[in-house]
């Protein structure tokens, strides 16, 4: 199936580069912006630290038409300026393919990872072609692992202001954390170093036409990696400054794709993530310096308004699966006043594992189930914005973490609840 | 005198022995039937009843919202009973109809011939309202969690409208398949639905003026950013 994937004229062009060791990939849809400095960098990254490697870079676009290509291909050093130290024994070499299959991030990571399978790579990286604060160290750092420690996985940590990636501090992280017991803090973040070993196992996985094709790949791909035991790190990368993720999608979609990623793994590891007691931290790679991050404006009220309308509009649906309890619970959150808003970590998180045991058990579509959870989630937006204000980066992280440990203590509930016997689907594997 | 009695009183009275004794074995049958209908479909109800329990079919029902359209139809029973006394029903006319068919009579073959003509009309209805209160249910929920994912205020009213404009649509073609009273229904939706649609319209044409303004001049001119609106990035 995977034969498909690259046309006559990219293998030919292939062949003229010939085996590579280190592919880098660039998935891109519309970022003229921002892709042709990814791009320097990318490839100042490969040859200041792997002058000795033969490289390729690939970006796999999804049909931009803001001049993404040409941005890529006009994209060039001056090596005069880079200073570099040694001189890199092999031309960095340069490929844009567009990829085939479901609109989207997924499907892009495909087509890199059949070129990677096709050019006999032994480590591949790839980095989000919005990025404003890549630096040619975020290649050494996600490469060196796997090919000096030989990590198959190496997920990135980063610096971010504390409402950027909200989706992953009141989800993601602590409910991949939760159940599969490995902390990796950015599951998603979209910047990935991995071996050849995990990169043809992703092939393989027959995924592709699910959410995994869209925003689903990050969560999917960290979550193979960890669930069927492969080495994983995380490596230090300082700041992350990107533009909006596709600023046409729509929140609801996003979660969807991200958090029906989530949903469906559990159903896919349900083998594996009930025996996992508790977490544990993954090996961090770099030097955690401070850094400046750019103010991130959040308008509080419109989602504590978002909030209220969901709790009252949407009651007859969350009925269907939500405890009448916690509802009158929600309902109590639901009338506090814009000053007086909280949202509580256990609410919170028994409220993800009542939407995560919904999913499983096909309690209403799951479309709409996942986009039920919207006016929710920008309830503890809300009610995190309101609680950090005036915290600093550490204390909110403290915070983040103990979102994690009230997600680990009430875990037994969800095992309990998931009914794990007959009829369970396993990993393919 | 004893041939007046023969002609008048004797011979009537045999005739209608005769008769009575003809028609008698159809009668029997029709009773024998009707009773082994309301057995076997009790024996029936029993078995579907407690089968679809020990295969969890409620649980099924309630995933598929069955279970809530039940619930809104004022029955209190379970999805597995209902569906055990559906079958009970179907042996119960099974056997009515083959009594009917038993009695020595051309009405109530007629009768049963009719009822054979009209059933794929019935279940072709029932196919129709079950179909089509699936689909309202489905197409209410999206546009509810549309609607209130878009902040629009309105948000369940919308979703009630299109529940209920789905389900009228379903009962006019349920009906339209039965065959009753065919030109009234169509007539009857069209003017009710074309009042309810013209008194919307005026009513938010009078009695909300300026909302009809601000809309109209919302859709076609977008408000330009705020600045208090979020960059928040959830990803």
């Amino acid at each position: 199936m995977s034969q498909e994937l690259l046309t006559d004229e990219i293998k030919q062009q292939l062949g003229g580069v010939g085996p590579v060791e280190i592919v880098v990939g660039i998935p891109s849809y519309n970022n003229a912006r921002t892709i042709g400095r990814v791009v320097q960098a990318a490839q100042v990254g490969l040859l200041k630290y792997f002058p000795e490697r033969r490289a390729l870079i690939v970006n796999s676009d999804g049909g931009s038409k803001d001049g993404t290509s040409q941005a890529v291909e006009q994209a060039n050093i001056d090596s005069q300026q880079v200073l570099l130290v040694r001189h890199a024994l092999y031309p960095v070499h340069r490929l844009t393919t567009p990829y085939h299959g479901i609109p989207g991030k997924g499907s892009a990571f495909r087509t890199i990872f059949r070129i990677a399978e096709e050019v006999q790579a032994t480590a591949c990286a790839v980095v989000d072609s919005d990025l404003r604060s890549i630096t040619p160290e975020w290649i050494d750092l996600l490469l060196r692992p796997v090919l000096d420690l030989e990590f198959d996985y190496v997920a990135p940590y980063y610096k971010r202001h504390k409402y950027d990636g909200t989706i992953t501090n009141s989800i993601i992280y602590p409910l991949t954390s939760a159940l599969y017991g490995r902390r990796v803090r950015q599951p998603i973040g979209g910047e990935f170093g991995m071996s050849a070993r995990v990169a043809r196992h992703y092939l393989t996985r027959d995924v592709w036409n699910t959410e995994v094709a869209g925003y689903g790949i990050d969560i999917w791909m960290t979550t193979t990696a960890i669930a069927e035991g492969f080495k994983v790190c995380q490596s230090y990368l300082g700041a992350k400054i990107h533009d909006a993720k596709d600023p046409g999608a729509d929140l609801s979609t996003m979660l969807v794709q991200v958090v029906g990623s989530v949903f469906r793994l559990m159903e896919d590891y349900v083998a594996v993530w009930p025996k996992v007691a508790a977490s544990e931290a993954v090996p961090l790679f770099g030097f955690p310096f401070e850094v400046g991050l750019e103010p991130v404006p959040v308008n509080v009220a419109r989602m504590h308004d978002s909030f209220r309308q969901g709790c009252s509009d949407l009651e007859s649906i969350y009925r269907a699966f939500v405890p009448p309890q916690r509802l009158a619970e929600l309902n109590a959150c639901a009338a506090l006043a814009d000053d007086a808003f909280v949202l509580p970590d256990e609410l919170w998180s028994n409220l993800i594992y009542d939407f995560a045991l919904a999913y499983h058990r096909r309690t209403l579509d799951r479309g709409h189930l996942v986009k039920s959870l919207t006016p929710l989630y920008l309830g503890w937006v809300a009610s995190f914005a309101g609680q950090t204000a005036y915290e600093t980066g550490s204390q909110v992280e403290d915070r983040i973490e103990h979102l994690c440990q009230v997600y680990e203590q009430l875990k037994p509930r969800l095992i309990q609840e998931w009914g794990i016997g007959a009829g369970e689907k396993r990993p393919e594997s | 005198m004893r041939q007046f009695w023969e002609w008048s009183i004797q011979g009537p009275l045999k005739e209608l022995a005769q008769e009575a004794l003809q028609t008698l074995p159809g009668l029997i049958a029709t009773v024998i039937l009707v009773a082994l209908g309301f057995a076997v479909g009790w024996l029936a109800k029993q078995v579907v009843y407690r089968l679809l329990r020990a295969m969890r079919f409620d649980r099924l029902c309630d995933r598929l919202g069955i279970s809530a359209i039940i619930e809104g139809l004022g029955l209190a029973r379970s999805s597995s009973y209902l569906a055990g006394q559906g079958v009970e029903g179907i042996f119960v006319i099974t056997a009515l109809l083959a009594g009917l068919n038993a009695l020595p009579s051309n009405i109530s073959r007629n009768l049963v011939e009719r009822f054979f003509a009209y059933l794929p009309h019935v279940f072709a209805a029932l196919g129709v309202l079950v179909l089509g209160t699936l689909i309202s249910r489905f197409l209410g929920r999206s546009v509810l969690i549309a609607a209130v994912n878009a902040h629009i205020p309105s948000a369940k009213l919308f979703g009630g409208l299109t529940r209920f404009f789905v389900l009228s649509l379903t009962v006019v073609a349920a009906l339209d398949e039965l065959g009753i009273s065919r030109t009234t229904i169509i007539v009857a939706f069209a003017i009710l639905f074309g009042g309810v649609v013209t008194a919307a319209a005026i009513a938010f044409g009078l009695g909300a003026r300026d909302l009809a303004s601000e809309v109209l001049r919302t859709q076609f001119q977008p408000p330009p950013k705020q600045e208090t609106d979020d960059s928040l990035r959830h990803v």
